[in-house]
């Protein structure tokens, strides 16, 4: 565990707590995002945690960034922070080094389409994209898959947003420059899905967290029949239900986290994104029932946890394609699926 | 609420790979038929002695009473391979789990010095008497009564859903040692009574598939010496508190019905069945998430942390689990129930299915647990 972690974390939850109240998760509704978060972002350095020191970062490792995307998910956060910093890890991965223009990033898609340093094609669902300056995405040039960066001064952007008001844009490139490019292996395709994925995870465990925190903290204000309603064993039961799928997420996240650190990812990332999946469910139904009427108002705070857990479900590396995934590897293995939790092939005799 | 991540050794994976080709090699040679729910119906006394043999009962307590000293991440991983492959480690199940620790907690000398190398050796199985007829989950209100004679005491009362009774030497058994008054959690004392004693009646009550798993235990004017008194007179409440984090957080609150899940993937394989492995991995998505919190449990027990509520959540949500997997898997093959079926995979369904309300309601019922969920969210 990076030594950096718990002070990192204190100073963001610290600044999410200050400054992103629940007006300032609204602005994306207006078209407009929460700039000063983000400049307080960078005149802290928080988007160079994960970023190597050579190249200019705080050296900090997977432990620290995605347990900050926690608390991104925890407080809603409207600045691309994700995005950027995970963005700049994969460039990383593939030694470009990293950007400080704003940078998003688009995986889960059909590749663009790459011919002699020039890309075309389209894609659906880019975070954030109308306020970033570059795109690092994939693209194919005669079956090669390669991961490019892009400017998206080359894109035609059109603005869409997520369930929850996220933006999420359409990009159509025509014959765009390209400012890099880096052939992928299969297993480096396959790293970078995992990491994807675990920065979704992540996200989805903090609006776990705070989906559960307000529930508890509602059921103990609001009074009915003369007592407050955590006293009636029902809402009992939704609590703990609630307790049980925000530890579990907790887990699965700190679980999958040690073993990208470990370098030993393999199938539970896949796991810990289809728990959250089935915990997003549960908490969004039981966090509503416990808040009734006013919880489904736009002016309480709760749809901005469940909004979110209900648009990052179905994004990026979901279920289905987990599932496919998963199905895939176990077809034609001899190990049971004892040995695949247990992580049996990699023991090694001494 | 977060739990510590644990990460195993490499002398614990050689650990692992040890008990499993054990076990493998035991079954191919017939020494033990895998079933689901093995540790609480696949009571074995026979099978019990050659883990034994092995420094498998007992393997974390202290040496001088024949442990092995070893970490409860071991044990950990030792239990789970008994659930996953379904051994019949019913018979010691409860004196390794529970008995041992109550023991070395609050034993004396004699208890330990008398009990615990029995119990290693696999000579010596305990029940767990908390149950009776008119007190289940309100366990503070049982009735049967010890009163006080020269040298010990007389007991009278009945328990009564006492697993595996049957093969068990003792009982450690919850006895009211003074009248009740306001405060019904006081005035609780754990015995142990000697199931062979003059006045202890055991009468099998047949679980619904007609088997024998669990008992009436009666006791009419039995005699139980002062020596058998586990702790402090009076204090049976909170010592059984402290052996309930044990019982309720293992691996045997979510593994009950695992061979089932792992046999209906090797059968969706042999199908090449991509679309059935592709549903079934929501299944495994759940156990790994699970096993993550239980394991991360048995580390904060380890350390002596305080694990009430999270032992709660284990068993609350784990063995909701353990009975959604024969739901699922029933619709994901061609299958067809049957406690003697030729295919395993009939086999582990008609046990799976035949026990699965049992797992909700043993050791607490789902409904109490989540009170106590609810209250320790709540004062948190
Ligand atoms: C397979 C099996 C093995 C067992 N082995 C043993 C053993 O070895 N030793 C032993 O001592 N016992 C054993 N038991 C007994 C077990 O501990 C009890 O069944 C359990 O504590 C519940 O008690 P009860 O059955 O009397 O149900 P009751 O307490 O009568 O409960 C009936 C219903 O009311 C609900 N209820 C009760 N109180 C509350 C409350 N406060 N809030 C909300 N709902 C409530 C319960 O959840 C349940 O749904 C075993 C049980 C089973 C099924």
């Amino acid at each position: 565990m990076s030594e950096m972690k718990d002070m990192i974390i204190e100073v963001v939850e610290r600044i999410f707590k200050e400054k992103v109240e629940k007006e300032t998760v609204d602005l994306l509704e207006a078209n407009q995002w929460a700039e000063d978060v983000w400049q307080l972002i960078l005149e802290n350095e928080i988007h160079q945690v994960a970023v190597k020191e050579e190249n200019g970062g705080a050296g900090g490792d997977y432990e620290d960034l995605f347990h900050l995307y926690r608390l991104v998910g925890k407080y809603a956060v409207p600045i691309p922070f994700v995005e950027h910093t995970l963005a700049n890890l994969i460039l990383e991965f593939i030694n470009i080094n990293p950007h400080t223009e704003l940078s998003t990033v688009h995986l889960a898609a059909k590749p663009l389409e790459l011919t002699a340093g020039k890309v075309s094609g389209s894609l659906d669902h880019v975070p954030w994209a109308r306020y970033a300056q570059k795109l690092v995405t994939l693209a194919t040039e005669k079956g090669t898959q390669s991961l490019i960066v892009v400017d998206l001064k080359e894109a035609h952007i059109e603005n869409h947003t997520n369930l929850a008001a996220e933006p999420r844009d359409s990009l159509q490139f025509t014959d765009g420059k390209i400012l890099a490019s880096h052939p992928l292996t299969e297993e480096q395709h396959e790293f970078l899905t995992k990491l994807q994925t675990a920065a979704t995870v992540s996200k989805m465990a903090g609006a776990i967290d705070r989906a559960y925190e307000l529930s508890v903290q509602f059921s103990k204000e609001r009074e009915q029949f003369g007592r407050p309603i955590h006293r009636f064993q029902l809402v009992q039961q939704h609590l703990a239900v609630l307790a049980g799928e925000q530890a579990i997420s907790a887990a699965a996240l700190e679980n999958s986290i040690a073993l990208l650190q470990k370098g030993e990812a393999g199938d539970e990332i896949a796991f810990a994104r289809l728990k959250l999946d089935d915990a997003s469910r549960i908490v969004a139904t039981s966090a509503h029932q416990v808040h009734a009427a006013i919880g489904v108002t736009h002016e309480h705070r709760l749809h901005h946890y469940t909004r979110r857990l209900w648009a990052w479900r179905d994004e990026d590396f979901h279920e289905k394609y987990w599932k496919k995934q998963l199905a895939k590897n176990w077809l034609n293995s001899s190990n049971t699926i004892w040995d695949v939790l247990t992580k049996k092939k990699q023991v090694e005799h001494i | 609420m977060n739990l510590p991540t644990v990460q195993f050794t490499k002398e614990q994976e050689l650990f692992r790979e040890e008990v499993r080709t054990f076990l493998q090699q035991e079954l191919q040679k017939g020494t033990f038929q895998t079933k689901c729910d093995s540790w609480l119906s696949g009571s074995d006394p026979a099978f019990s002695r050659i883990i034994a043999e092995q420094g498998w009962i007992g393997m974390t307590w202290p040496k001088e009473y024949g442990g092995a000293e070893r970490s409860s991440i071991d044990r950990y991983i030792l239990t789970e391979e008994f659930l996953a492959i379904g051994a019949p480690v019913a018979a010691h199940w409860f004196a390794d789990r529970q008995t041992g620790p109550l023991l070395l907690r609050f034993g004396t000398d004699y208890q330990k010095n008398f009990f615990l190398p029995k119990i290693v050796k696999g000579e010596c199985f305990f029940a767990i008497g908390l149950s009776e007829p008119n007190s289940g989950s309100d366990l503070a209100s049982v009735k049967t009564k010890a009163e006080k004679v020269e040298g010990g005491w007389i007991v009278n009362g009945a328990k009564t859903w006492t697993s595996n009774a049957q093969d068990a030497h003792y009982m450690v058994t919850l006895v009211r040692t003074e009248p009740v008054t306001e405060k019904k959690h006081q005035g609780l004392s754990q015995l142990i009574i000697n199931l062979k004693s003059e006045g202890v009646t055991i009468t099998p009550i047949r679980y619904l598939t007609g088997e024998h798993h669990f008992n009436d235990v009666f006791f009419d004017n039995v005699f139980v010496p002062d020596e058998m008194v586990v702790g402090t007179l009076g204090n049976g409440w909170a010592q059984g508190l402290a052996e309930l984090a044990y019982e309720r957080s293992g691996p045997e609150r979510i593994l009950s019905t695992f061979p089932l899940l792992n046999e209906a993937m090797e059968e969706l394989k042999r199908q090449q069945d991509i679309e059935g492995l592709a549903q079934i991995s929501k299944l495994v998505a759940e156990l790994w998430s699970l096993r993550n919190l239980s394991i991360g449990v048995a580390k904060v027990l380890e350390e002596g942390g305080e694990v009430g509520v999270s032992a709660a959540l284990v068993k609350s949500v784990g063995t909701k689990f353990e009975q959604k997997i024969p739901e699922i898997v029933r619709l994901l093959l061609d299958v067809y129930p049957q406690l003697h079926a030729d295919r395993a995979v009939d086999r582990y369904l008609a046990e799976s299915t035949l026990h699965a309300p049992g797992f909700t309601i043993r050791g607490g019922t789902s409904e109490v647990l989540y009170g106590i969920i609810a209250k320790g969210v709540l004062a948190g």
